[in-house]
């Protein structure tokens, strides 16, 4: 759906309100996958579909609906019901106008042709060339090939109007031997810079290199997370920056502005306009959103708010609304971590004794405002000596704070973008000290 | 509204461009969620989406492609999308996984349902909430107080080219409250029912039962009492767990590793594979002889309840733990047949844009014979733990650590003070195999979880595990605070 027919289509629902304040979002995907585990495709799929969201507003009261429906009918039906929830539900004095919005400029290469285009032979040649390394090397893969062109537009009875248009292509594989896996990821707005074979490559090595894993002792560990398990502990901190939790008291950052509390060599931002995260630079309520440092040199900065959270706590509004209803608050989107001086392989080449994690698993928060969190290792574990890889480990668990963890630190030169468990996050490989291993598995 | 000529054109389609077998499942849905947060509304939201979801087999591989316009045209090019994907599927497949059920059905289900929801006026709806939240704030250190209530109405339409045509219509209803207090540097949780709310099959008598507005003073008031309750010790511990948790430790040290297609390695770069191996059926001892876990995909109140699954299978009864061994899967059509078996009717697709896959569903620890009172009468020092707040397990199900948001001590079989933070850890087989007593019918309760996470792109599935509390003996405590 081209933004140009979404955006009539806001206008058109637009019109059949009578609320005091309407907020049209008009989402559009067009996403397609291609799945497989043991050198078969099992699940090869696509979807299309776009979706209307209507937030009306009625003397401080507010309902929102929705549907998938396009036609007139459905566009009236659907505000309707808005207006029908908005009815029914109690003022809010905190409820603030809705923003009028501004010009915005989209990240170029956010949108690529090419991706939009790919088509299922070609997401079939990228799993072809996981088969291929996998047969060679004895092993078996799993994971699977990804294209999308997602687009959205918000429209309100202020004069916002704003649309984005996206296409993300990604890669994922799990290669795996007798008694070791490897893992290996790669994701792009362009499919074609996504390379199957490089992907196929890394993985196998890991899984190679890392057979016949030896069980070492839990305790606290020197461990250098590579970008996709760091990437993993960063989305445990991202809720932290809401304004609303920050309100709230639930936040490591609850009256810490201004405050030094992470180690100093630690600027963590939110920027939509990174040349690895490309994202729409307006929120959805139509809002601009900033590109802000929410930890800089270990001093918290900021946190991200929307229009209720910015109205509320006289802050100006960072443009991080999520769609309604969110009862999350806002929260940071794009997170960029800032880099280091020296490379991954000068890190693991400064370790004398340590543990080299390639990505983590199931991580659960176990204490909210310590930042604890637990989880598992995963996919190409190894053990560090004198500064080289010395194979495998058998895979451990960490109760960690996070908060600890980035006050003793030192961060990588070279980024990478994860998007493995849905988030996108641009983050550099880490090392860690003292990092809390508490149990391992047996394998 | 009949589908029937959309899905004969669909059929026709696929079938013409050479698709050994098809099927095509049209879902309406309409959902509601109204969630108070602090006395104002986070939410109130009325979603409907429509569509279908097309299968096609050839040379033993599927491809799946879904739309939502209702037409003649679209229906056509969304079917053959679903037939290129399977030959594309195909042109590198190494093996033909594929296979066409070989039983077609024609029938009608709908959840049986006290009351309908949408008999209950919207403003009654939302009133119910903002009571039970308010009365959440016992004092000034409640720093968050939300109550909330979801709505699912799912109507599906199943048609597949051997001759399948079954319309269901699926409700299920949920509603909880959590109270969180915040105070001397500490957040503290507690919520109600169990640790999600109480989700089930089943109309605005599930809303009932949850009893949100008597309940919350004191959930209120537990929340507050944690901020200044002593740390759960840690050590080695006789540990007996809150049926709402026995329910999660069910989902996921049994439900997930016992899904078939994660046995054979199709979840394996996300959510992983299974410490349980095919040829461990009949043999394996997944725990003590007072475990026994079975599906039920046609139980009353089950989340997962239906006549059949989103393949077309009809839903019954079947047993993967029998006195402690391993007796079966949870398994498709598919997945079935590479062990010589029946599908057990276990596909679910989060909505019509989804391709169907194993999901646990309905997943039972039967009840033992065991008072709830009477679980602690042999522990001389234990914990009590109940609600679960956090949870994760290695990705082959067997290193876990799960946290409770509420504890108390067991002397000598009496509960004691009150503790917080409380967490255990274990290895899954050694887990269940220190289980020596599980609570009778009376606490036996079918706990729905509403967000089972799987598959790429992630479903959203809606499962339930019923569980009585239960007794383990010999297990590592407060992992994660010093152990």
């Amino acid at each position: 759906m081209e933004p140009n027919v979404r955006e009539a289509l806001a206008k058109r629902t637009l019109a059949h309100s009578s609320a005091d304040r309407t907020e049209v979002l008009v989402s559009y995907e067009n996403a397609a996958l291609t799945r497989f585990a043991h050198e078969n495709v099992h699940q090869n799929v696509a979807r299309e579909d776009a979706v209307i969201s209507v937030r009306a507003i009625v003397g401080g009261r507010t309902g929102v609906a929705q549907t998938n429906r396009t036609d007139d009918a459905a566009t009236r039906d659907v505000v309707e019901r808005a207006i029908e929830m908005a009815k029914l539900a109690p003022v809010d004095p905190a409820q603030p106008d809705l923003p009028s919005g501004a010009p915005t400029a989209t990240p170029p290469g956010a949108y690529v042709d090419a991706t939009a285009a790919a088509d299922a032979n070609a997401r079939a040649q990228m799993c072809g060339e996981f088969f291929r390394v996998a047969e060679r090397d004895g092993l078996w893969s799993a994971g699977y090939a990804s294209t999308a062109a997602r687009g959205y537009t918000v429209a309100n009875s202020n004069g916002a109007l704003a649309s984005f248009d996206g296409t993300t292509a990604g890669v994922n594989v799990k290669m795996s031997a007798a008694d070791s896996t490897g893992f290996a990821e790669s994701a792009s707005t362009d499919v074609r810079v996504v390379d199957a074979s490089a992907v196929a490559e890394t993985a196998a090595r890991k899984a190679r290199e890392t057979k016949a894993p030896k069980r070492v002792e839990p305790g606290p560990w020197t461990v250098i997370l590579e970008a996709p398990a760091f990437a993993e502990l960063l989305a445990f901190l991202g809720p932290h920056f809401s304004a609303q939790s920050y309100d709230e008291g639930s936040s490591f950052a609850s009256g810490a502005l201004g405050k030094t509390l992470l180690g100093e060599n630690v600027t963590l931002r939110d920027d939509y306009a990174h040349p690895l995260a490309l994202d729409a630079p307006f929120d959805f309520e139509g809002a601009p959103t900033q590109r802000l440092s929410l930890v800089e040199n270990g001093i918290v900065r900021s946190v991200v708010t929307d229009s209720y959270w910015a109205h509320k706590l006289d802050m100006d509004n960072t443009g991080h609304a999520l769609p309604a209803p969110n009862a999350y608050g806002p929260q940071p989107r794009d997170l960029v971590m800032m880099p280091g001086t020296r490379t991954t392989e000068e890190l693991i080449a400064s370790t004398k004794r340590g543990i080299l994690v390639s990505r983590l698993w199931y991580v659960r928060t176990v204490d909210q405002l310590q930042a604890i969190v637990t989880g598992m290792t995963r996919d190409g574990t190894y053990l560090i000596e004198d500064g080289r890889l010395a194979g495998g480990v058998r895979n451990l668990r960490f109760n960690q704070s996070i908060l600890e963890a980035l006050r003793h630190c030192e961060l990588a030169l070279d980024l990478h973008r994860s998007t493995t468990y849905g988030y996108s996050i641009v983050t550099p490989a880490i090392k860690i000290e003292n990092f809390a291993f508490t149990s391992t598995t047996e394998f | 509204m009949s589908f029937d000529g959309l899905a004969r054109r669909a059929l026709d389609t696929a079938a013409a461009r050479g698709s050994r077998y098809t099927d095509i499942r049209f879902d309406v849905a309409r959902t509601e969620r109204i969630e108070v947060r602090n006395g104002v509304i986070a939410a109130l939201a009325d979603g409907t989406s429509s569509g279908y979801g097309i299968r096609a087999l050839v040379d033993g591989a599927w491809g799946f492609a879904a739309g939502s316009e209702m037409t003649d045209d679209a229906i056509d090019i969304v079917a053959a999308r679903a037939v290129s994907m399977a030959k594309a599927a195909a042109s590198i497949a190494r093996t033909p996984l594929g296979a066409a059920p070989d039983r077609a059905y024609v029938d009608t289900f709908a959840t049986p349902m006290v009351r309908d929801p949408a008999s209950v006026p919207l403003g009654e709806r939302v009133a119910l909430l903002l009571e039970a939240e308010r009365l959440l704030h016992v004092g000034p250190e409640i720093a968050v107080g939300r109550a909330w209530l979801d709505l699912w109405r799912t109507d599906k339409t199943f048609y597949s080219s051997i001759g399948s045509r079954i319309e269901q219509q699926i409700r299920q209803t949920g509603s909880g409250i959590a109270a969180m207090a915040v105070g001397d540097g500490d957040a503290q949780t507690r919520s109600f029912p169990g640790d999600n709310g109480l989700y089930m099959s089943g109309g605005w008598e599930v809303v009932e039962r949850a009893a949100l507005r008597e309940n919350a003073a004191r959930i209120g008031e537990e929340a507050r009492a944690l901020l200044t309750a002593p740390q759960c010790p840690s050590g080695t511990f006789d540990v007996i767990l809150g049926g709402s948790q026995v329910s999660l430790q069910i989902h996921e040290s049994c439900g997930h590793p016992a899904e078939l297609d994660r046995v054979m390695g199709w979840e394996a770069n996300f959510s992983g594979t299974s410490f349980l191996e095919i040829a461990q059926l009949d043999k394996l001892k997944y725990g003590s002889e007072k475990v026994t876990i079975e599906i039920d995909n046609a139980m009353a109140g089950g989340m997962a309840t239906c006549g059949y699954d989103d393949e077309g299978t009809k839903s019954g009864r079947s047993d993967i733990v029998r006195d402690g061994i391993l007796v079966g899967y949870e398994t498709s059509n598919d997945t079935a047949r590479a062990i010589g078996r029946q599908s057990n009717g276990c596909v679910r697709a989060q909505s019509w844009e989804f391709v169907p896959m194993i999901r646990m569903c309905n997943l039972n620890l039967l009840p033992g014979d065991v008072p709830f009172d009477n679980l602690f009468d042999d522990v001389k020092d234990g914990i009590y733990m109940e609600s679960n707040r956090s949870w994760s397990i290695d990705d082959r199900r067997l290193n876990f650590q799960f946290g409770c948001e509420i504890a108390w001590e067991v002397k000598n079989g009496k509960r004691g003070r009150m503790l917080k933070n409380p967490t255990y850890a274990g290895m899954t087989p050694q887990f269940w195999g220190s289980c020596d007593a599980i609570g009778d019918d009376l606490a036996w309760f079918p706990w729905g979880t509403p967000n089972c996470g799987k598959g790429e792109p992630m479903q959203v599935g809606r499962t339930t595990q019923a569980a009585a509390p239960a007794r383990f003996r010999n297990v590592a405590v407060g992992v994660g605070y010093g152990a």
